[in-house]
């Protein structure tokens, strides 16, 4: 009986112990200039009313100043718009740009998010993306804080509207960025317009399984980059967003590019050289294997357009000397 | 002393409650707490204290006191040491329910929240009635029977879930998290919708320590000495079910407590029901905020779903009381 | 008393028990014998209630059993099972004070006048000194006098016992027997108890009721019962009965086949 009173208050006592240490305490991080963004000067303060992806109604008195980003899209979003110094908390996986991992993390892995440290960071909005659940939304909205739920865009042109959104929030202008955005874009297309032949391109979400890696189907960026981009993706004629694609179909449908959209967690052009019945892809055979940084084609911020330069590089590189 | 087991374990739920309520990212010493909660403390402490932590407390709790008590309940109908609330299906029912409604786009209204957690609770009451309709035989229900059904519609169950997860990626990572447990939705409309079905649900087990004491000696001595058998584990397994479905809705599939803390307490306190089935919902309580205090410190400002934790920690705490228990044939 | 009319039980398509009528008196001692597979469990189970029965009716004073409530037929049978393993953590106290249930509330609180007779009853049965001992440290003889003493705390008129020295040293069987004819002699219960051995059922019962192929071939006093005839066609065994050098009762001796 006493030793159950013991352990009891031994356990306790050690949870007590490591409790406050294991808890860092938020800082905030003074963001002066960010090197690849315009800098935008402020607009004078005026009350804000929105309708967010959840259709909540969500009114500011004024630009926010301290935002915490749920999601890696809405940081890098809030730094290409030049609000980076507004931005007091993001979550775990928010490592685009540099400066971000600088900021106090709030959590995110598995959804799960850690409320208290959110609300001790005195946020005035709270900028949730489609990967939050609606009840996380509730939970925060529950609490007090204000929050505004960014849905994803189908397009680049409906990217372009949410950099919008986020600037009016945050109150800066981003016609600029825009703009050059837009130019950028219209450079690619221009150039694709003249294209006669498209490559086959297998894009490699992850291939753990290599006799069916998983690849990015119809509804997706990945899809839709690719083909502004002037090739033809290989997983567009499946059913699924996210489908997985059977080696015979690769081989059958031989693309002539593969891209490596997994090259973040360790795929090499080399180990897929080497995978049993890969020899006879053309990709395979013309060492067209190419690593790429997935983040450029799934988060739907301004560096998809980045992500569109790079690929349309890869595919036509006779065009963009 | 005839009480000290509940004077015991009451203690254990008191000092796991405090610390539930003192840990997080800011640290509440209980003279902070009893000011917050008196009013006089100051207005982070309240926030933090009536608006995060006492709905968060409060919800975890009842899903541990839920989660023992039919635990206890079923290893006593079932007369199987290695049952757990979920033994029949209702974990995977629930969790097919829960990814259905997920592949929804529900409107962002009261009703609308609430889709998910009440599909979660009606998946899992049709489950038990499925299962339970696949296993009577004319009036009886052959506990053997129960089981067997239950691990086919779980396997059905299961197998679906993971289809429907597959077809829609986007959702995968909000069903896992679902179904990996963790109390999803703070706030106190949670606890209001849960609690009426908690209530009853424990309400009946507790007070049904004497039948299940007959039970454990079969279904013929039970009957023999006066028991109506069939109504009693009907009884039992709606209560039980009743009570798994509400842990169940907003918290998603939390394993290991309801299998262990029986256990624990049947190791402590002995096996007369109608001491282990009210002690089991005290130390399920206890179990889970230690748990899920666990889940919010250990990787802090990260925070681990409940679900992991119970079954990290709770493993290797079941092998050491199986290592005191082995030579005592205690079951 | 116990009145069975009739009686007839099915497993699934199969009839393991044919019309069987029995009568028995309080304050005597029915055993009911008979090769295994004849349906002397059938039997005892189908008259406590625990299986189903095809046609038949079970009464006791004009009360038709299947009218009843587990409850309320728990007050006036009480059964002694067969060699059944027990839930090994339960004490024997508490094992015997369950047979109070049919008198308890739905908590299961026993009051002192409980208590009592479970002390008694173990006392009986000369189990007084294991009534902290757990279950499942009990040996077969315990085991079976610590079932006895339950069902002897249920109070009832009828006592229904299922082969209960199939285990038992030869003491143990007797002091068993000996308490159960004290029972109804004594006590004035009904008693009806299976029984493997013949001569002991000569010995300890009032009457005797022999079950082949679910039967009653015969029933009376034992004279009446164990004839070679009936015994040979019963066991497909050549006996000799004859007359116990030191009583009336009857006694058999099997002899070796031809």
């Amino acid at each position: 009986m006493l030793r159950k009173i013991f352990i009891l208050t031994l356990f306790a006592a050690l949870l007590v112990g490591c409790a406050p240490a294991s808890i860092s305490t938020p800082t905030t991080v003074p963001v002066s200039t960010v090197a690849s963004t315009i800098e935008v000067p402020t607009v004078a303060p005026t009350p804000i009313t929105l309708t967010d992806g959840l259709g909540r109604q969500v009114k500011l008195d004024a630009p926010a100043q301290r935002v915490v980003s749920l999601a890696p899209s809405n940081t890098e979003i809030l730094f290409a718009i030049g609000a980076g110094g507004q931005v007091v908390g993001r979550d775990e996986f928010s490592d685009f740009p540099e400066q971000a991992k600088g900021l106090a993390s709030v959590g995110g892995s598995m959804g799960q998010y850690s409320t208290e440290s959110i609300v001790a960071l005195k946020p005035d909005l709270v900028l949730a993306a489609e990967i939050n659940t609606p009840e996380l939304v509730k939970q925060l909205e529950d609490l007090g804080l204000k929050v505004y739920y960014l849905k994803n865009p189908k397009t680049i042109e409906e990217m372009y509207g949410n950099l919008e959104i986020v600037g009016q929030l945050t109150g800066h202008d981003v016609t600029d960025l825009v703009s050059s955005l837009k130019a950028r874009v219209a450079a690619v297309d221009e150039k694709i317009a003249t294209v006669t032949e498209k490559p086959a391109v297998f894009y490699e979400i992850d291939a753990t399984d290599a006799s069916k890696p998983y690849t990015y189907g119809p509804n997706t960026f990945g899809d839709l980059l690719i083909t502004r981009a002037g090739g033809t993706n290989i997983g567009g004629s499946l059913k699924d967003p996210y489908p997985q694609i059977s080696l015979e179909q690769i081989v059958t449908s031989n693309p002539s590019i593969i891209i490596l959209g997994d090259s973040l967690y360790g795929a090499t052009p080399d180990a897929v050289k080497a995978r049993a019945g890969w020899a006879s892809i053309e990709a395979v055979k013309n060492g067209n294997i190419f690593p790429f940084d997935d983040n450029l084609v799934s988060r739907p911020g301004p560096r998809l357009v980045d992500g569109l330069e790079q690929l349309a590089k890869l595919f036509h590189p006779e065009l963009f000397k | 002393m005839k009480f000290r087991s509940y004077l015991f374990s009451l203690l254990a739920l008191v000092l796991a409650l405090t610390l539930s309520l003192a840990i997080g990212s800011v640290f509440l010493s209980p003279l902070e707490l009893w000011a917050a909660l008196t009013g006089h403390g100051t207005q982070t402490s309240a926030a933090i204290l009536w608006s995060i932590r006492l709905p968060r407390t409060a919800l975890i709790a009842l899903t541990g006191m839920a989660l023992s008590g039919s635990g206890a309940a079923y290893q006593g109908l079932f007369r199987n040491p290695l049952a757990d609330p979920f033994l029949i299906g209702v974990a995977s029912g629930a969790g097919l329910g829960a990814v259905i409604a997920m592949s929804v786009k529900w409107p962002y209204t009261f009703w609308g929240l609430m889709a998910i957690p009440m599909s979660a609770f009606v998946a899992a009451l049709l489950t038990v009635l499925i299962v339970y309709s696949l296993a009577r035989v004319g009036k009886t229900v052959p506990t053997t029977n129960l089981i067997l059904a239950g691990v086919a519609f779980s396997s059905f169950a299961t197998s679906l879930t993971s289809f429907l997860m597959l077809r829609s990626t986007g959702e995968v990572r909000r069903a896992l998290g679902w179904l990996l447990g963790g109390a999803s939705q703070s706030g106190w409309t949670a606890i209001l919708a849960i609690a009426p079905y908690l209530f009853i649900g424990l309400g009946i087990l507790i007070f049904s320590g004497h039948a299940m004491n007959l039970l454990q000696f079969g279904d013929d001595q039970a009957q023999q000495l006066g028991l109506n058998v069939t109504r009693a584990k009907t009884i039992l397994l709606i209560a039980s079910s009743l009570a798994t479905a509400a842990a169940v809705a907003f918290s998603g599939i939390i394993g290991f407590v309801g299998l262990i803390v029986p256990h624990i307490m049947r190791l402590w306190w002995g096996a007369d029901y109608r001491r282990l089935i009210p002690l089991s919902i005290i130390s399920g309580a206890t179990a889970l905020l230690i748990s899920d205090i666990i889940a919010r410190v250990v990787l802090a400002p990260q925070e681990i779903p409940v679900g992991i934790v119970t079954a990290l920690a709770g493993a290797p705490f079941f092998l050491w009381v199986l290592r005191r228990a082995k030579n005592q044939g205690y079951w | 008393m116990l009145k069975i009319e009739s009686l007839s039980v099915n497993y699934g398509s199969r009839r393991v028990l044919h019309d069987a009528s029995l009568d028995v008196q309080s304050g005597e001692v029915l055993a009911l014998i008979g090769p295994n597979g004849a349906g002397k469990s059938t039997l005892i189970r189908a008259v406590s209630g625990v299986i189903p029965m095809q046609s038949g009716h079970v009464r006791t004073n004009g009360d038709d059993f299947n009218a009843l409530s587990p409850m309320q037929r728990a007050r006036y049978i009480a059964t002694v099972p067969q060699a059944v393993s027990l839930p090994p953590a339960y004490t024997v106290w508490e094992t015997v004070l369950l047979g109070r249930t049919p008198y308890l509330n739905f908590l299961g609180q026993p009051s002192q006048k409980d208590e009592d007779l479970a002390r008694r009853a173990l006392d009986r049965v000369s189990a007084l000194t294991l009534a902290e001992r757990r279950v499942g440290e009990l040996s077969g003889g315990e085991g079976q006098r610590v079932l006895l003493a339950r069902a002897l705390c249920q109070s009832t008129p009828i006592l229904l016992l299922d082969e209960p020295t199939a285990h038992l040293d030869l003491q143990y069987q007797v002091s068993l027997l000996e308490l159960v004819r004290e029972l109804a002699h004594h006590d004035g219960l009904a008693v009806l108890i299976a029984l493997h051995d013949l001569n002991l059922a000569a010995k300890y019962a009032d009457r005797i009721a022999l079950l082949v192929g679910g039967e009653i071939k015969a029933s009376g006093k034992p004279e009446q019962v164990l004839r070679p005839d009936l015994i040979e066609a019963a066991y497909c065994l050549p006996v000799r009965v004859i007359k116990h050098p030191f009583s009336d009762i009857p006694l058999v001796l099997p002899e070796s086949r031809k």
